[in-house]
């Protein structure tokens, strides 16, 4: 297939003519190698991201990030309560490997940067659709890496929700991804055997690499730097950034290591736990959660509780974590109301879901599911570590849950409404 | 039918049945994003300029400041142009300096521009003007803390340097090739091309 007005022999001058790039460092094995790990690591973040979206039960109550859109959402299973750290150890690893694998990322992309001047730019039909795809893959890779870092740094740039935004990029990454590991994984395979030849014949020349456009300089500069260094570097930065995940995942004795992670704790002492959200940010007056204050709890009836009230029900107490989408967690010791004795108190004595309400302005509604009600560790937490809530952790009452991502512990609850789920 | 396909197309039935499939999803998250709340423009105006910011400004502002940084050191390694890499390292040696420096500048410096692209927001102050108050912490702690960090790093890669050269002139021994003492992966490769001949036996044929 020929374009017309291009010469296949004859590239315009600059990046389309091999000779511009002049790194010794590219090359088949270099981008294999890279490749490889992107390999191992996206599919970890790619199914940690998917399983992030049915923790969040989208078919219930007001859930869901935007349409469903079948057949992509595949809620084959019920979100467990058990083991209680599950969506702290998922969400961990989709933030943290995320961030792990992003120097990875940019050192391929860099590796393969004369491919973008390929000359000519369309060789056939079959050269044309991939390098369509290979856009795809990296605006979507590029999408989904940068508006997820952004997010856990409280950064929102975009005009669009960000959820349903990085979901369905997430679609879009897949795709592109899937094809592009069909259609290169014998190159990667082939460029890791090579690696012998390469390592020793550092920037000698594309004899190395049959195929029409080859990575390796055909008129290398001097070697400033070796392939181990720069690997070394890669490695370094992935565990730098591997750290400021890992940290605020792990929590306890390591947190001061998260040196950029946005959360903070607002207390001291036994309140001396991270949180996303203060209270003064949230609009909560102490006027809205004073003496005034009442639980309403609709069922089959409706009830009011004073927090007095509440207290003096019976009271149970769990280790349980707050896992923040952002990707870092801390475990405390919560006590308070099961929300299944809160349902039987309101006449719903069958499997229900439970939606929250906050005394917060244009808060986030959310529905746990049947399971989640059911549970005992799931708490309508009053104390915490042995002392109230403070108002910034949730004061009068916040929801604890096992398993279930941060943003559906609602804090300064002031509604609870059961629904019977249908046999 | 199979190889009249091939010349057409330019590749195998399979490799357009993978691109096809690929296209499919990437179409089916498209009209999510179409279905979704929000400005779909917005997203596809964020798509593309997340792919022209890396390919067409981030790539190349590395590769120039790189240019420009070791520019220097390139032309010191380099007098003419035909001239092994080997040649100038002896060139370097024989000026008393038997370990590059450019590897000790070039990954502190690497390591901290990562650490600014990726956190950027928190450390230019970029986020939410109401950062503080949804978190309560100052955002200025974090472009002190990167400045640490940086400073951290180029301390640790000056005292690595001063080691290696420390152990380079200690080893020095006139008229040997380069050593492969000391820490070798600190070190770049020097001299490979003058001891490997650029074809082997083994390696495919040049074209």
């Amino acid at each position: 297939m020929r374009l017309p007005g291009v010469d296949p022999n004859r590239p315009p001058p600059g990046p389309f003519r091999p000779d511009f790039w002049r790194s010794p460092l590219r090359g088949r094995w270099l981008t294999s190698v890279l490749g490889l790990i992107l390999l191992i690591g996206i599919p970890i973040v790619a199914i940690t991201g998917l399983i992030s979206n049915v923790a969040y039960q989208p078919l219930l109550g007001a859930n869901s990030i935007g349409t469903n859109l079948s057949p992509l959402d595949l809620y084959v299973f019920t979100w467990p309560t058990r083991p209680v750290w599950l969506y702290a150890l998922t969400e961990g690893l989709h933030v943290t490997i995320g961030l792990a694998l992003f120097p990875v990322l940019l050192a391929k992309l860099w590796s393969v940067f004369p491919r973008l001047f390929e000359w000519p730019p369309v060789r056939s039909p079959a050269h044309a659709l991939e390098r369509i795809s290979l856009v795809l893959l990296v605006g979507s890779a590029m999408f989904e890496f940068l508006s997820g870092i952004f997010v856990t740094q409280f950064y929102y740039p975009f005009p669009f929700f960000f959820t349903s935004a990085h979901y369905f990029g997430a679609w879009v990454f897949i795709g592109a991804f899937g094809a592009h590991v069909a259609l290169k994984f014998g190159t990667m395979r082939r460029g890791l055997r090579t690696r012998g030849d390469v390592m020793e014949a550092a920037g000698s020349g594309a004899a190395l690499e049959p195929g029409p456009v080859s990575l390796t300089a055909v008129s290398p500069g001097p070697v400033t730097m070796s392939r181990r260094v720069l690997l070394g570097t890669v490695g370094a930065g992935s565990l730098l950034l591997l750290v400021q995940g890992a940290a605020g995942a792990i929590g306890g004795p390591f947190r001061f290591l998260s040196l950029f992670g946005p959360h903070t704790n607002p207390g001291s002492g036994p309140l001396d736990f991270p949180i996303t959200e203060t209270a003064a940010a949230a609009q909560i007056t102490p006027a809205s959660v004073g003496d005034a204050w009442r639980l309403e709890v609709v069922g089959k009836q409706t009830l009011r509780f004073s927090r007095e009230q509440l207290l003096a029900m019976p009271q149970h107490t769990y280790d349980l974590p707050v896992a923040c989408t952002e990707g870092w967690s801390t475990t405390q010791r919560w006590t308070g109301v099961r929300l299944r004795d809160l349902a039987t108190l309101a006449g719903v004595h069958e499997a229900a879901t439970v939606t929250s309400d906050s005394v917060q302005p244009a808060g986030y509604v959310v529905t746990l599911g049947s399971e989640q009600v059911a549970d005992e560790q799931s708490l309508l937490a009053l104390r915490v570590n042995g002392i109230d809530l403070s108002l910034d952790h949730g004061f009068p009452a916040r929801v604890i849950s096992p398993a279930v991502p941060g943003t559906h512990c609602t804090k300064w609850v002031s509604g609870m409404q059961f629904s019977p789920v249908p046999a | 039918m199979i190889r009249r396909f091939r010349s057409l197309y330019g590749a195998s039935p399979l490799h357009l049945l993978v691109l096809l499939a690929c296209f499919a999803l990437a179409g089916a998250g498209v009209v999510g994003w179409h279905l979704s709340p929000g400005d779909f423009r917005g997203v596809l105006a964020w798509f593309v300029a997340a792919l022209l910011a890396h390919d067409f400004v981030l790539l190349p502002l590395y590769s120039l400041l790189d240019r420009i940084a070791f520019s220097r050191a390139r032309s010191e390694a380099v007098a003419g142009a035909d001239e092994q890499p080997a040649a100038a390292n002896s060139r370097r040696r024989a000026l008393g300096i038997p370990v590059s420096a450019v590897p000790y500048v070039r990954v502190p410096a690497l390591l901290s521009a990562l650490l600014l692209i990726t956190f950027f927001p928190l450390i230019a102050r970029r986020a939410s003007a109401a950062f503080e108050a949804t978190n309560g912490v100052s955002e200025q702690v974090y472009l002190a803390r990167w400045l640490a960090v940086t400073g951290v790093m180029f301390a640790l890669s000056a005292l690595a340097y001063a080691f290696a050269m420390r152990r380079a002139r200690q080893g020095r021994d006139p008229g040997a090739g380069p050593r492969r003492r000391g820490r070798p992966w600190l070190r770049p490769r020097a001299g490979v091309r003058s001891r490997t001949p650029p074809s082997q036996p083994g390696s495919p044929p040049a074209p």
